[in-house]
This record gives structure tokens, C-alpha cells and sequence, in this order.
């Protein structure tokens, strides 16, 4: 029986003025929202534009290089005919320019051999960095094995895993012979049966399934064909 | 003086000294009458700096609520952990700031701006050596803190919160030596930043995308120094301080918890049969006070070692 509007009226005083109904309180007729909620609405989203428009910008500066490839670089290590088949030489090359001693890395290069069902035109580039957890290996003749100095990861002659907590073999570098010379070029990582895949980060697994669990990055170069 | 005898004096004044207000007051009459102005806006505690600032934001309210609280009885040295590693936390922060005014975070420099402060700069040793063993430091206080609040209960109902902000913080300080371990840029630091990051590229699905993104790409390169540098300045200290912050707000509002071996006492005014039921009532925060150490504090008794174990007394003492 009491009007809402009218609480100062006294109690079973008729009002004067009879004001329209208005359900529930707050609302004007006609209306599907009351006034403080249209502005609160409209100040909240005024603001979440602005914060996104200064947000979004910085996440993506600060994301960006997860789909940036760089450019792609060969490398030339030397004449042909300075490599075998029968055991590595080692070469040095640059994998991230402008850093100094840090962006470069020590690859082991060879040629193809008969016994492991390569050409003898081929060039095999083994990276040293180890699949573990990225230290670098080092190649010992007298074994003919790769040893990782870390946490004892040791791979055979072509960097398949023999023992040791690697998860894989030794990533390799895509090679090519341009002008008597070798080069090398972007690293890809391969399965334990040597299939080439898209680089990895060490201690990730390669093949089957894993190729799923760790999803190839698009800050990566595709792999060469096999 | 009361307002009211203040304003009298005034009106008095005035109606005496009309033809004297021509000329200049004094300096100390100038005074008063600054004095005067704040009593007549109810804003007057003492004309002096700490007062000036007082009457506009209550700084002592706020100092004395912070400073001058109840604790419960039986609390020790162990409750200074947590101001030990905040103490160390501050001067990470300052020395810190000051480091930085000769690092270089550039990959063919770092080591260098490394090797010249150490060794040509002014007390550069000794500023770099508190950052470097007050790192390990505070690490070290974090887990005593850490063990003293599991061990003492303090972690209980209503300080879960706390504990979480303290499990984020204590994360957020791991980030801080992992990203400050690679700044001197040597072989060292390089090789375990190298692992570190492959240890992050290892774990499934987001692994190798978390990786790139502090590695800022595939590869280690001239980015992933200063991102490095960037997280280990702005962004991680920046979050420390502002967790340290709500972290304290609650021991505050909350109040200490007494040691396990302290039985708790019933709130003020209880009848002493009604203490058996008093971790039931502590539930209701509208019939007894919120902060936990308050009742804690008017405890009475102190319990000897055996009291400790009972289940009643651990829940009052949470």
C-alpha cells in the first residue's frame, strides 16, 4: 500500500501528487535500465578500451618474436675437398650475428659414407649442441662418439643417443656445396631414425607423438625435405 | 586549549586591537594566526611539519595502527623473518638501482661494465658483493620465513591469502635470480642460462613457446640479454613490491598468530566455561574482535608444551 517514491508521505496520508508507477525502483518509464547502470556500464567500458589500447600493443612488442623468423643464413666453412667420410672436421660458424662470441657455435661437418646409406655427394653437418639441455659436446676420436661434458649424455658416430639423459639425436645443419665451397645453413633437429623435423629445443622429444607435445614454433625455418 | 576558549581569545583581540591590525604583525603573531586559521577548521594538532601533514592524512593514525599493534603472547625472534627478508629485499632494490648505473646490458659489453665496476670502480666490489650474496640471502630468509609460518600454523584460516601472495612472492624471487644470473654475461652465466631456458623449452604444449618468449626467439640472442635485464629491473620488482605491500596490508588487518605452545585465551568478557566453545564462536566475526591477535593477547594463561597438541587450542590459534 505504500508508494516507494513517497516515503515522506505519513502513513495513510493519501500523496498529493500521484507519481506513475514505476517497477522496480529506479527505472523511469519506458526504460530498461536505470541511469547509474547505463553510466557504469558506459565509464567501464570507455576505460577497458583505453587499457586495452595500451596493453595490447606492449603484449604484442613484448610477443612478437615467438612468430618473427630472421633472415635465413648459409655460412661458408670451407672447400669440399677438405672433408671426408672417414671422421669430422670441425668447423665454427655464426648462428646469431651481433653478439659476439656468444652467437657462434662449433658444428662437426663430414661427408656422406656408404656404410650408413648416404651419398658420397652429401655433406653432414652435426650441431654440438647437446639434446639434453643444450651444453656443448665435444666429438672424441679415439671413441668415435660425441660426449657431452654436463650430465654425461653420449651419442655414436652419426649423433644417434647411446647413452646418457639426451632425448634425441644431435641436431644437424641443412648443408648445400655452392662454388667448391661448403655451406651451412639453418639447424634442423632429426627423429631416432634420422628423419629431419623442424628444429627443437633440446630436451624435447622428436617423432610420434612428440611432434604434437612439442609443437614446431613459427620462429623456426621448415626443415629440408628427405 | 579548546576551540571554544580559542575563539573567545580571538574575539577579544579583535574588538581591543582594531587600530594596531594596520600595522605588520610579527613574525610569531603571524604564527598564531596560521594557528589560529587551523583550530578554526578543526584541523589543528601542532603547527610543525609532522603536524602539518598529520591534520591532512592522519600519518600517526595510520603509523600507530601499523606499528603499535597487539601481538599474542610468546612472540619471538622468529617473527622477524619476514621484516629480515624484506630488509633485504630493500637493499637488492638500492643496490640495484645503484649497479645499474655502470652495467651495460649489451652482450659484447655486459662482461666488461661487469669486470670495470668490480674492479676500477669505487667500493664497486663491496656494492656488487651485497647484491650477489644478498641474493642467496634472501633466499635463504624466504624459506625460514616460510617454514616458521608452516610450522607455527600461521598459514591457517583466515591467513590463506597471505599465504598464497608469500608462495607468488617467493616464486617472483626465483624469476629475480634466474634472470639476474645471466647478467655478468660470463661462461657461467651464459651455459646456466642456456639450460635454464632449454629446462623451461621441455615441458609440454607451452614449453617451446614460454622459452621463445625469454629467449625472445629461437635462438639465444642480443634481445634475450636485455629482455633479461628488463624483467630482473622493472617488471619482477615492480611486482615483488606491490605483493610485499598487500602482503603486509594483511598482517595488519589480521594481526600475528601466537606460537603453537602459547594456548589461546578466550575472548574479554567470556565466562571462563565458555572458553572450551571459543573456537566455535571465533567463527562469527560479528560477536568477537576480527583481529585474531587481539583475543590471543588477552589471553591469561600460558600453556605448558602438552596443552599445545590439543586440536581446540590450534583452531583458536589459527
Amino acid at each position: 500500500m505504500s508508494d516507494p517514491l513517497n516515503k515522506n508521505s505519513k502513513q495513510g496520508e493519501e500523496p498529493r501528487v500521484k507519481l506513475p508507477p514505476a517497477e522496480p525502483r529506479g527505472y523511469f518509464e519506458g526504460e530498461s535500465m536505470t541511469r547509474r547502470h547505463v553510466f557504469t556500464v558506459a565509464s567501464q567500458a570507455i576505460g577497458g578500451v583505453a587499457a586495452a589500447a595500451v596493453v595490447l600493443p606492449v603484449v604484442g612488442f613484448a610477443v612478437a618474436p615467438l612468430f618473427t623468423r630472421g633472415e635465413e643464413r648459409w655460412e661458408a666453412v670451407g672447400p669440399v675437398e677438405q672433408f671426408n667420410a672417414e671422421t669430422y672436421k670441425q668447423v665454427v660458424i655464426t648462428e646469431t650475428p651481433g653478439i659476439g662470441e656468444a652467437g657462434k657455435t662449433t658444428a662437426y661437418v663430414r661427408t656422406g659414407a656408404e656404410k650408413y646409406n648416404e651419398e658420397p655427394n652429401d655433406v653432414i653437418a652435426v650441431s654440438t649442441r647437446c639434446a639434453h639441455l643444450g651444453c656443448p659436446v665435444r666429438f672424441v676420436q679415439a671413441a668415435q662418439n660425441f660426449i657431452c661434458p654436463c650430465h654425461g649424455g653420449v651419442y655414436d658416430f652419426e649423433g644417434k643417443r647411446i647413452g646418457g639423459p639426451p632425448v634425441r639425436p644431435l641436431d644437424r645443419f641443412q648443408t648445400r656445396v655452392k662454388g667448391g665451397q661448403v655451406e651451412l645453413g639453418p639447424r634442423y633437429s632429426v627423429t631416432n631414425q634420422l628423419k629431419a623435423v623442424r628444429v627443437r629445443d633440446p630436451g624435447e622429444f622428436t617423432g610420434g607423438i612428440w611432434e604434437y607435445l612439442y609443437p614446431p614454433r613459427p620462429s623456426t625455418f621448415p626443415p629440408p625435405s628427405n | 586549549m579548546s576551540l571554544l576558549k580559542r575563539k573567545k581569545n580571538d574575539a577579544v583581540e579583535n574588538g581591543a586591537g582594531d587600530a594596531e591590525a594596520v600595522a605588520k604583525p610579527a613574525k610569531g603573531e603571524r604564527m598564531s594566526q596560521a594557528k589560529d586559521l587551523a583550530v578554526h577548521h578543526g584541523t589543528h594538532k601542532s603547527i610543525d611539519v609532522a603536524g602539518w601533514v598529520d591534520s591532512r592524512v592522519n600519518a600517526t593514525g595510520i603509523f600507530t595502527a601499523m606499528m603499535s599493534r597487539h601481538v599474542p603472547k610468546g612472540t619471538n625472534w622468529f617473527y622477524t623473518l619476514g621484516s629480515a627478508t624484506m630488509f633485504i629485499f630493500a637493499m637488492q632494490a638500492i643496490t640495484g638501482v645503484f649497479l645499474s648505473m655502470y652495467y651495460t646490458p649489451s652482450a659484447t659489453q655486459a662482461y666488461a661494465s661487469i669486470t670495470h665496476m668490480t674492479n676500477d670502480v669505487f667500493m664497486g666490489e663491496f656494492v656488487r658483493g651485497l647484491h650477489k650474496w644478498g641474493a642467496s640471502l634472501m633466499i635463504i630468509l624466504i624459506f625460514l620465513h616460510m617454514a616458521r609460518t608452516f610450522f607455527f600454523g600461521a598459514y591457517k584460516y583466515p591467513r590463506e591469502l597471505n599465504w598464497v601472495i608469500g608462495v607468488v612472492l617467493l616464486i617472483l624471487t626465483t624469476v629475480m635470480g634466474l634472470t639476474g644470473y645471466l647478467l655478468p654475461f660470463d661462461q657461467r652465466s651464459f651455459w646456466a642460462t642456456i639450460v635454464a631456458n632449454n629446462i623451461t623449452a621441455s615441458g609440454p604444449i607451452v614449453g617451446p613457446y614460454l622459452a621463445d618468449f625469454l629467449r625472445a626467439g629461437p635462438d639465444f640472442s642480443a634481445t634475450t640479454l636485455s629482455r633479461f635485464y628488463a624483467l630482473h629491473m622493472m617488471v619482477v620488482p615492480g611486482l615483488i613490491a606491490a605483493l610485499i605491500g598487500a602482503h603486509l596490508f594483511f598482517v595488519v588487518k589480521l594481526g600475528t598468530t601466537a606460537p603453537p605452545w602459547v594456548r589461546a585465551g578466550r575472548p574479554k568478557g567470556s565466562r571462563p566455561e565458555e572458553a572450551v566453545t571459543a573456537g566455535v564462536a571465533r567463527d562469527d566475526f560479528e560477536e568477537i574482535p576480527v583481529n585474531g591477535a587481539v583475543a590471543v593477547a588477552a589471553a591469561e594463561e600460558e600453556a605448558d608444551a602438552a596443552d599445545s597438541s590439543d586440536s581446540e587450542d590450534g583452531e583458536v590459534n589459527s
